[in-house]
């Protein structure tokens, strides 16, 4: 026993820089690059368009229905004369921002859930399992409804409610993993050590999912986009004149002869969106796994 | 008959096999010895036109009777090896779980290379097969051909796969480390019947191995590979006697066996050990670590270990577990039942000292060591500690270490832990980190390692960083299941040096597990053989070795 410890006999020491800088640490793949320009330029237009836009996203204009895209207004007018760029700029703002957040709110609810169950197992896990079994059990789509309809439509309730109609899938991924997980080596040695419970959820643990994690929210993020269109589509979500591309497309399909471009420039938007969401998320994921 | 001339073969840019000529007649048995990476497999693989479509051969070929199966500059005639697969040459792999296909019998499964090579009836095909399995020593033919693999037991499995690659009487066998995954005692049958089948059938056999001790059992002539190139070659004793590589030399001595003396008796410990005040307690001395005022690390008393089996009715089991007593009320109500896997263990560890616990697979060792972590709560007798909370050093390397992790705060999370467990041990971040560094050392690995992650790591350092992490809150007492089965004998031989440095330097006892009897020769001071549940016998090291008292102990000494 040379060494004592008590602190005091080290000499400090200088601690190695750390051996990746944060440039290395990005994964420079064409799918990151490619999902990061798209993404990016999705969300700097819904971001501008909060605060700015080419033309008002409500004023009507009976002179100027149904133009074609032109360097006016380069996705065109509808139906009442309203600039569709100006429009989808608002959109993009209010799909892409009730997306994260239906992420955000059914992927932490997820965590929490999955990593409890998961680990501790027992009676509680059993009551979650059965619960976000009989969640699962219903249409998702029909419980939106249901959700809705206790609520009143609009932008709150629809995050809510799509929130709560994806909890169940990220429970599951994440309750799994944390199965698998608590028996490992590393998380015995942890035990072992004495190291608290919480500690061993969220620090030890939590980390080793985050690429089973992380698909799942690649994947969760995208449906809640195209749930919310999907909702707004049939009249039960973001309410007109305020803009979604949801409901945008469902004004869009009533003049598809008249005017092809407003679903068109709608549609490819969301496609847009989608796209870039997903190769960035695989670009990360890429990344990670080649670590 | 077998001649592989300058053979070298490629990955992408990377040659792995450089330049290797070898020669195998028939009824000879050829070792080829090399740690893993060292390019033993892929000459095997390439041998057996096996290998990945992505492996090139650059230089030189193979000849099988004097036809030319490969040659640099030519893809692989996969039809011209398809003839002379299973029926000229054939292969037993190193892993018995998965080189059989779970979803079919296993009799099936042999008769399907009579199928594709002979042209005999269904009936004449099964009684070829239950022959074939009488010869390999398997004890009911019938039930075997009829049995899934998952049915078999490992070596049981590991006959079937020799019954597969024998029954069309090869020219060729390549046998890729078939007893590696199997206990000792069973390695020891499998290691006869490949002898047998070598001196009936006269066929020449590739007897690729990481351990030397089992290729000079077995093996006529090796050859021993480093960083794909033969280094050395020659008859098995020669070798053994009089090798004349550096490298041979260096993989003989790294060698845990009982033909050389201990470490801990000669003068090999002191260059390692530096301080020459350190002492350790030898076997010659005794009195100084076991009698006397020293008073125990742990004292196990009565130990015993069981599980709860949950697959029973109420109804079933006619009211008696496997120990045949009589099961309780309660147990009947909550349809559980005891499953005893250790009984009446009962021993002690004093400061200093490393206990060895030796036994096979499924006798009880692990449940043992997870009972005295705390880790099983199903117990009844008394565990008692003198130390703070053991630790213990896992088998797998490449498990236990959290992936995501730095090495640094690896290493530093024990002492967060016991800060957050005792306000007393709260340590600064600049300590920790001290600590940290000051392990790193200690273990053997540079200071660079402290913002690494595990991945980067091989095997052996990823055993240093875990040896780090048990130790460095100072446990005193450390329990090592089976830490160095899953290394390479050279790094083996240094991480047990390791350990030996460690418990001289730290004073730490050790309980040591493993199913290798010489790598416990080689480390421990006392031994405790192991079967089925209960100890068998204890004892001093060197007696143990010397007058085995029981049968199973003179099984398990006699098979290495």
């Amino acid at each position: 026993m040379e060494e004592k410890r008590s602190g005091a006999k080290w000499k400090k020491r200088v601690p190695h820089k750390r051996e990746i800088p944060w440039k290395e640490r990005i994964p420079w793949n064409k799918y990151f690059l490619a999902g990061l320009a798209m993404t990016g330029l999705a969300v700097v237009l819904g971001i501008v368009g909060l605060f700015w836009t080419p033309y008002s996203t409500t004023a009507m204009s009976a002179a100027e229905t149904f133009n074609a895209p032109s360097l006016r207004h380069i996705f065109g007018t509808d139906n009442f004369g309203r600039d569709i760029f100006s429009r989808v700029m608002k959109g993009l703002g209010t799909t892409i921002g009730i997306g994260s957040l239906v992420v955000l709110f059914s992927g932490c609810a997820g965590i929490l859930l999955g990593a409890f169950t998961g680990y501790f197992g027992g009676i509680v896990d059993e009551i979650v399992m059965r619960v976000t079994d009989a969640v699962n059990g219903f249409p998702s789509i029909l419980l939106t409804l249901v959700i809705i309809s206790l609520l009143g439509s609009g932008r709150q309730n629809v995050i809510i409610s799509l929130g709560i109609v994806f909890v169940p899938s990220y429970v599951r991924i994440v309750r799994s993993e944390y199965l698998k997980l608590r028996d490992a080596d590393y998380i015995r040695r942890a035990r072992l050590l004495g190291v608290k419970n919480l500690r061993i959820l969220f620090v030890h643990i939590l980390p080793n999912i985050f690429s089973v994690f992380w698909v799942s929210v690649m994947i969760g993020f995208n449906n809640a986009i195209l749930a919310e269109s999907g909702m707004s589509y049939l009249g039960i979500g973001v309410q007109p004149p305020e803009a979604s591309l949801g409901n945008m497309l469902s004004d869009a399909q009533g003049y598809l002869q008249a005017a092809p471009w407003y679903a068109l420039c709608v549609g490819l938007s969301i496609v847009w969106v989608v796209l870039g969401f997903s190769l960035f998320g695989e670009g990360i994921r890429r990344g990670r796994a080649g670590e | 008959m077998i001649r592989i001339e300058d053979l070298s073969v490629a990955f992408g840019d990377t040659e792995v096999v450089k330049h290797v000529d070898l020669e195998l007649s028939g009824g000879e048995i050829l070792g080829v010895v090399g740690e893993s990476g060292s390019g033993k497999s892929v000459t095997a693989l390439t041998l057996m036109g096996l290998s990945a479509d992505t492996a090139r051969v650059t230089t030189g070929r193979i000849l099988f009777d004097g036809v030319t199966l490969q040659e640099a500059g030519r893809p692989r005639d996969k039809a011209l090896y398809r003839s002379y697969q299973g029926a000229r040459m054939s292969m037993v792999f190193q892993e018995p779980m998965t080189s059989l296909n779970p979803t079919q019998r296993a009799g099936r499964q042999v008769e399907e290379t009579l199928r594709l090579h002979t042209k005999m009836t269904a009936g004449e095909r099964r009684e070829k097969v239950l022959e074939a399995f009488r010869a390999v020593g398997l004890k009911e033919p019938e039930k075997v051909y009829a049995s899934y693999p998952h049915q078999l037991s490992g070596g049981m499995r590991q006959r079937v796969m020799i019954a597969m690659a024998v029954i069309l009487q090869p020219e060729l066998i390549v046998a890729d480390e078939p007893t590696t995954a199997l206990d000792v005692t069973i390695q020891n049958q499998i290691i006869e019947l490949l002898r047998q089948i070598n001196q009936n059938q006269k066929n020449a056999m590739l007897f690729i191995t990481h351990d030397l001790n089992l290729a000079r059992r077995l093996c006529h002539r090796i050859a021993v590979m480093k960083d794909g190139r033969v280094v050395e070659q020659g008859p098995a004793e020669e070798i053994f006697r009089a090798p004349k590589e550096e490298y041979t030399r260096k993989l003989i001595e790294a060698v845990p066996s009982r033909m050389k003396k201990r470490k801990i008796d000669g003068n090999a410990m002191e260059n390692t050990a530096g301080s020459p005040g350190t002492k350790r307690y030898s076997a010659q001395e005794p009195a100084e670590s076991v009698s006397g005022d020293a008073s125990p690390v742990l004292e196990v008393r009565d130990l015993c270990v069981y599980y709860q089996d949950g697959n029973m009715s109420f109804l079933s089991g006619a009211g008696k577990n496997r120990e045949g007593e009589k099961l309780s009320l309660r147990e009947r109500l909550s349809g559980t039942r005891k499953e005893w896997v250790v009984s009446g263990a009962d021993f002690e560890i004093y400061p200093g000292e490393s206990l060895g616990l030796v036994g096979e697979s499924g006798c009880g060792k692990t449940s043992l060591s997870k009972a005295i972590l705390g880790m099983n709560c199903h117990i009844r007798g008394e565990i008692r500690h003198h130390t703070i909370r053991p630790q213990m050093v896992f088998q797998d390397p490449y498990s236990s270490l959290n992936p995501t992790k730095t090495i640094g705060w690896l290493l530093q999370e024990p002492l967060r832990a016991a800060g957050a467990l005792d306000r007393t041990k709260v340590m600064t971040k600049t300590d920790m980190e001290a600590a940290a560094y000051d392990m790193l050392r200690k273990v053997g690995l540079e200071e660079s390692y402290f913002h690494r992650r595990p991945s980067q790591l091989s095997g052996g350092q990823r055993q240093r960083v875990s040896i780090g992490q048990a130790l460095i809150t100072s446990p005193g007492f450390l329990v090592a299941d089976e830490p160095v089965s899953a290394l390479d004998v050279t790094i083996q031989a240094q991480i047990m040096e390791l350990l030996q440095r460690l418990q001289e330097e730290l004073h730490l006892a050790y309980l040591f597990i493993s199913h290798d009897i010489n790598v416990v020769y080689q480390m421990c001071d006392r031994i405790m053989i192991m079967k089925e549940g209960r100890i068998i016998e204890t004892g001093d090291t060197e007696e143990v070795f010397a007058h085995p008292r029981e049968d199973y102990t003179k099984l398990l000494l006699g098979s290495s």
